[in-house]
């Protein structure tokens, strides 16, 4: 029986290798064979292009489509973000849309997607999540009269070399300044020892990260105090008693509140909070009606991202070939307000830094290549990384 | 000393779905069918019971409410575990592959019917039912704060239903029938035991556990339910076997893996320990090398029952 189990064990893994390695290797095959496959349909599909651009209502096709990454569209964060913004558009015209969930994580079953989509009459491709950006590659020069938008990431190939075609806009947020928000914040408002606990290490959860500590050292300057803040990325996207017992040994070792920056990892924070009588920090949307112990969220505006791209797609002025960037200048991020739970720190002072962060007068240190922080230089704040 | 309890409060969370699951994997084992569901049964188990805690959390809150939930927890493990009981005994299916279909199906379920009920798949709850610290037994000096602060009634649960495993299976007519069937049915069979209702029970009772241990697992943890139990059923099957099919050793080997996990977890909170400079990979890798290394010294007389993951034919000698 023990080896019945060994056996199971054994084939699970031989499974899930090869599907990994399939995953890279894979990559490289269609990128070859695009150059190809681009140059044979580029002829036919300007043709049916022209004939879907006139009648694909009549056809009954979905002119919008969104395409979700490993979450689904109602995540609470990223996927139903971008779907938000592009219902509220398709609503408002009375446009068709749809929303198509590839069947793996892996790049071939995301081209197979985006194709999918196509073929069902889609115009505008919506791609939320850095995990497109090696399809959008393939699929601009596949598909060169389909318009993709790419939130979170920049089209390049396995060996990342970027390129953005004309017909792709990339959209990426500064968390940097949100996490900046948040830092400053929280310790304006008396809190003196923070935690952070990320995700994985992906670039936007390690720029929310550094803006975080940044801008907590940035008021502990100001106000004089010393600030400790402990720092760890979990290294999934999920709600484990892994990550509940982490948060609640921050909470009993004295951490007032917690930035909990990670999808699902921020359900565990919570309940963590909620025990120990503690504060958590919300990230990417308004997360304040899920737990009572959320005092403010770290918000990017992926909603209005997107409206924002599918609107400039039919007033004809689509930004493709270059990246655009959702800042405090653009209202791109940013803390709601309205509910948080601050007791010192106002809109005001809320108005006053937002100002300074939208002018650059403040800059922040958002490098991504080393994820530990080390590379930082704090006067007031130290950081502890927990491994 | 409050770092001590604090450790001991963690490593109940983690240790007590353990020793559930382990349980229930233990009385389907014994009874001569391998039940690696036991994730899926959880999964099922923590859906039906943190959608009750969903529907009801407006009208109802505290320990009734978590008294109801436990109950249905464990009708829907039963229910579902009998999918697997029909395939292994009654259709001699491969038992691992019907398990593993079982572990495959429930996330799906889940997923699908919260969908249609709520529109979304986060199944959301509010919890009401952390015990603060128990009256009077709360304010005995150490062992009030080891065993009766910060915790939930289903600690004690565990608690009561490792004892009465140990009981039915040792002390009962109903115990020794079970393991008979589990180490040779023919001669149960020969005996007067109807082998085909000995191991029905088995599989149920380890539905039963095992929809009860997804439900412990998930209200400490969340806030919500995401249609996953983080492979904790796969764990409490090597929690098992360290335990070698015996509910003594199964509460041994549920408290080590609970206290080295709580350990690898929250040290980074406990100075002490955050301060020796031991990478945390070595605390995360405890509970895995030293199940490797007991199965290594125990594997010559492993105390496997001997029929078990062999379909039960009447007509074999």
């Amino acid at each position: 029986m023990k080896s019945k189990i060994l056996s199971v064990a054994l084939c699970v893994s031989m499974v899930a290798a090869m599907l990994m390695g399939c995953g890279s290797s894979a990559e490289q095959a269609p990128a070859a064979e695009t150059e190809n496959a681009a140059a044979e349909t580029e002829s036919v599909e300007t043709e049916e292009a022209k004939t879907t651009a006139s009648d694909a209502n009549a056809e009954g096709g979905y002119e919008l489509a969104l395409v979700t990454d490993l979450g689904t569209i109602d995540d609470k964060s990223f996927n139903q973000g971008a779907w938000e913004g592009m219902e509220k558009y398709a609503k408002e015209n009375n446009i068709s849309y749809k929303y198509y969930q590839p069947q793996e994580g892996t790049t071939d079953s995301y081209i197979e997607t985006i194709g999918l989509a196509i073929e069902g009459g889609a115009k505008l491709v919506v791609c939320p999540g850095f995990l497109f950006e090696e399809p959008v590659f393939t699929v601009q020069d596949q598909y060169p009269d389909v318009h993709f938008i790419l939130l979170d990431g920049e089209p390049h190939d396995a060996d990342y070399n970027y390129k953005t075609g004309e017909n792709v806009m990339p959209i990426l947020f500064q968390e940097d300044q949100a996490g900046y928000l948040a830092g400053y914040a929280v310790v304006k408002d008396g809190y003196t020892k923070l935690g952070f606990m990320g995700g994985m290490a992906v670039p936007a959860v390690i720029r929310y990260g550094y803006g975080f500590v940044q801008g907590a050292d940035a008021a502990a300057q100001e106000m004089g105090v010393d600030v400790e803040i402990m720092y760890n990325y979990t290294g999934a996207f999920a709600a484990t008693p892994e990550a509940q017992a982490m948060a609640a040994s921050w909470y009993q070792n004295g951490t007032e509140v917690i930035f909990g920056c990670g999808g699902a990892v921020g359900n565990s924070v919570m309940a963590a909070a909620e025990e120990a009588g503690a504060k958590v920090i919300g990230v990417d949307v308004d997360q304040s009606s899920e737990s009572d112990t959320v005092i403010t969220s770290a918000m990017k505006q992926l909603s209005v991202s997107v409206y924002e791209g599918v609107k400039a797609f039919y007033d004809g002025s689509f930004p493709g070939g270059a990246t655009s960037v959702f800042t405090a200048e653009n209202d791109g991020v940013g803390l709601p307000m309205e509910t948080s739970k601050f007791e010192t720190f106002g809109q005001a002072d809320y108005d006053a830094l937002y100002a300074k962060l939208s002018s650059g007068e403040i800059t922040i240190e958002n490098g991504t290549e080393d994820s530990t922080t080390a590379d930082l230089t704090l006067a007031k704040a130290a950081v502890s990384f927990v491994e | 000393m409050s770092v001590v309890y604090f450790i001991f409060q963690q490593t109940m969370f983690f240790a007590i779905p353990l020793l559930i699951v382990a349980l229930g994997g233990m009385f389907s084992e014994r009874s001569g069918v391998v039940n690696i569901a036991l994730e899926g049964i959880m999964t099922m188990g923590a859906f039906t019971s943190i959608l009750f805690l969903n529907l009801t959390g407006k009208n109802m809150s505290g320990q009734g409410q978590l008294l109801i939930a436990i109950v249905i927890a464990m009708a829907t493990g039963v229910v579902f575990s009998l999918f697997h009981a029909y395939a292994a005994i009654n259709m001699k299916a491969d038992q691992t592959i019907s398990g593993t279909a079982l572990n495959m199906f429930a996330p799906a379920f889940a997923i699908f019917v919260a969908r249609i009920i709520q529109g979304v798949q986060q199944v959301q709850f509010s919890n009401t039912f952390r015990i603060e610290s128990v009256p009077v037994l709360g304010s005995i000096p150490v062992v009030g704060d080891l065993f009766f602060k910060n915790t939930y009634i289903t600690t004690y649960i565990g608690i009561g239903i490792l004892i009465l495993s140990a009981v039915v299976l040792y002390k009962t007519k109903f115990g020794l029938r079970l393991r008979a069937c589990g180490e040779h049915p023919q001669a149960a069979d020969a005996a007067g035991v109807n082998v085909y209702r000995m191991q029905y029970a088995g599989v149920m009772i380890s539905g039963a556990l095992g929809g009860l241990g997804g439900l412990v697992f998930v209200v400490p943890t969340s806030t919500n339910f995401n249609a996953t139990v983080s492979g904790y059923g796969f764990l409490a099957l090597a929690v098992l076997i360290f335990g070698q099919w015996k509910p003594g050793r199964i509460l041994g080997a549920s408290l080590f893996f609970g206290l080295t996990k709580a350990v690898a977890a929250a040290y980074s909170g406990i100075p002490f320990l955050n301060n020796m400079g031991i990478p945390s990979y070595l605390y995360k890798m405890i509970p895995y090398i030293a199940t490797l290394i007991v199965l290594i010294f125990t594997s010559k007389n492993s105390q496997a029952p001997r029929a078990s993951g062999v379909p039960y034919d009447k007509g074999a000698r």
